[in-house]
């Protein structure tokens, strides 16, 4: 279960890097608006944010694969 | 030893029982763990030429890691990634969010360096320059300072827990955290200006996200090196799972000389090596203590191997100690083992057609790259069409377009700029000509053109603003479309 976890958050945090890199390279928070209002952030605070909703959303991936990735053994008698 | 003793051969049975696998009482028949439980590796502490390669690569890099955030350039820092402002020092150069095409240079020059010099020497990358590498080995070297080498450590912590024993593992964590921290703070400091980090830590003002990220940087540093350890490059590591990719029978790795070895085993020193039957391996396990893997070498390559060289080490030692030669384990290659080639025969085969490629393109990208940033204009032009109105008449008849350009201004001087517009005979521009940027700022500027009544046919015309830096001595040309209403 520890090294599941590992390999879910590991490289998810890898591309959370690469994301948060490409992102904000290109999109300037100061110019974010949510539902149609800026956002009063500052800019070290969404980049923060970004990071963690990028390394969430593809945990979230890869913990999905982990499970698809499941024999039906594993499925049948979990643990 | 007798000189008379049969050859000892080491015979390993190779059969598989077909009888079916009893699981152990009380466990789940069906679920059997394919994943080993995980050991503490206690690597013992080693010494030689490798060993020292890699502690002067921990000192260069480190001393730059540690030290650049501190180096003055003029009035600011010499590198500052400043992410508050969207702007990149580095030494003499600012770059822009527009300039991303120099970050993925440095990306595709990175990859190719990892490929070239694994197609070389295999994982030189992981042994001597990896962070994961670096800071074990400082983690270690502090852990070996407290509670000293693999033995001592191994019984202490067999042994119950003593003031003795929580003294010691008391004073290491405080040396790791100390310097996790250290680190994070650094790290940091690369993103916003160092100075004024060190006053808020100095202040104890935890308030900023700079603060929380080089705690988050230290935890991660602390965790990865103090205790993850070889569990990242052996589970977490994807490099160590593709770089097999970059590998051929040329490529020189970490071996272990089997034929001069086998059959292992231990021998008196005055024993003639000619008739005991034995290789030069004298079954001390050194090599298996030192590895930083926790893996047996003299199983041939596996991918848990990081090329750290330690078990070179340490092997040499033993050789010169029982004076047989250097060498059982050492950097060869898969082609020179089999065919017994001479270093200079080895190092011929190190340029090969992958080894050419890679280097081509690595020196490709590099001038290239080079070239770029020497040609690099330092200022940046964008026009935008006014949304307010495609065209107007203005006073005297004249058809007026309005533009709005940002002017960026990438060198560290403030800079004046003259602008001009060509494409439509008697277009001029109406408005300020002459706009003056202060140094790495920006600036929004309303721009009107004026063009005599009927000095065009109706429709769309392209033109072209021309924006003059004097003192730079460079210019830009930007395309815009001039509208003629009917």
């Amino acid at each position: 279960m520890k090294q599941k976890l590992m390999w879910i958050a590991w490289p998810s945090f890898l591309m959370a890097a690469v994301l948060e890199l490409l992102v904000f390279a290109v999109v300037d928070p100061e110019s974010l608006h949510w539902f149609g209002q800026p956002i009063e952030m500052s800019r070290q605070a969404v980049y923060t944010l970004g990071f963690f909703v990028f390394w969430l959303a593809v945990s979230i991936a890869g913990a999905l694969t982990m499970l698809l990735a499941m024999s039906p053994q594993e499925v049948n008698h979990p643990l | 030893m007798s000189e008379s003793k049969p050859p000892v051969k080491k015979v390993i049975p190779l059969t598989v029982s077909t009888a079916p696998i009893e699981p152990p009482p009380g466990a789940d028949p069906e679920l059997v763990s394919l994943y080993q439980a995980h050991k503490k590796i206690y690597p013992r502490s080693v010494s030689g030429l490798f060993s020292r390669w890699r502690w002067l690569l921990v000192w260069l890099t480190q001393i730059i890691f540690y030290g650049l955030p501190w180096l003055e350039w003029g009035q600011r820092q010499a590198v500052l990634f400043d992410l508050e402002a969207r702007r990149f020092y580095i030494f003499g150069l600012v770059l822009y969010p527009q300039d991303f095409i120099y970050l993925t240079g440095i990306l595709v020059i990175a990859a190719y360096s990892l490929f070239l010099f694994t197609a070389v020497a295999g994982r030189l990358w992981c042994g001597y320059a990896c962070p994961q590498t670096v800071y074990t080995e400082m983690f270690l070297w502090l852990e070996k300072l407290a509670e000293g080498d693999r033995s001592m450590r191994m019984r202490r912590d067999a042994a119950p827990w003593t003031l003795e024993k929580f003294a010691r593992k008391a004073w290491k964590q405080a040396m790791w955290i100390a310097l996790a921290l250290w680190t994070g703070f650094t790290f940091v400091g690369y993103f916003t200006p160092i100075q004024v980090l060190a006053g808020e830590f100095a202040r104890w003002d935890l308030g900023s996200w700079e603060i929380f990220w080089s705690f988050f940087y230290a935890f991660a540093t602390y965790g990865n090196a103090g205790f993850m350890r070889e569990q990242v490059c052996k589970y977490m590591c994807p490099y160590a799972r593709f770089q097999s990719a970059m590998f051929d029978k040329d490529t020189l790795v970490v071996t272990y000389d089997r034929e001069r070895g086998e059959p292992r085993g231990a021998r008196s020193k005055k024993a003639d090596l000619s008739t005991l039957g034995l290789g030069s391996c004298v079954d001390c396990s050194l090599c298996v203590q030192v590895c930083p893997t926790g893996i047996d070498i003299r199983n041939g390559l596996q991918y848990e191997c990081i090329g750290c060289g330690a078990c070179i080490d340490v092997c040499d030692t033993v050789m010169d100690k029982v004076g047989y030669p250097r060498g059982l384990v050492k950097y060869s290659t898969e082609h020179a083992l089999e065919q017994h080639w001479t270093k200079q025969q080895t190092l011929r085969h190190v340029l090969r057609p992958r080894v050419l490629i890679y280097s081509g393109i690595l020196g490709v990208v590099v001038v290239a790259m080079a070239i770029s940033l020497a040609l690099r204009i330092p200022f940046k032009v964008d026009v935008v069409r006014d949304r307010g109105s495609l065209a107007r008449i203005a006073e005297g008849g004249k058809i007026e377009n309005v533009f709005r350009i940002q002017v960026m201004n990438a060198s560290e001087q403030t800079q004046n700029f003259h602008l001009s517009v060509e494409g439509l005979p008697n277009l001029e521009v109406a408005s300020e000509k002459d706009i003056s940027v202060e140094s790495t700022q920006s600036r929004w500027v309303a721009v009107r053109l004026q063009l005599p009544y009927e000095g065009a046919p109706p429709g769309s015309h392209t033109i072209h603003f021309k924006i003059d830096a004097k003192d730079l001595g460079k210019s830009v040309s930007e395309k815009a479309v001039f509208i003629v209403p009917r």
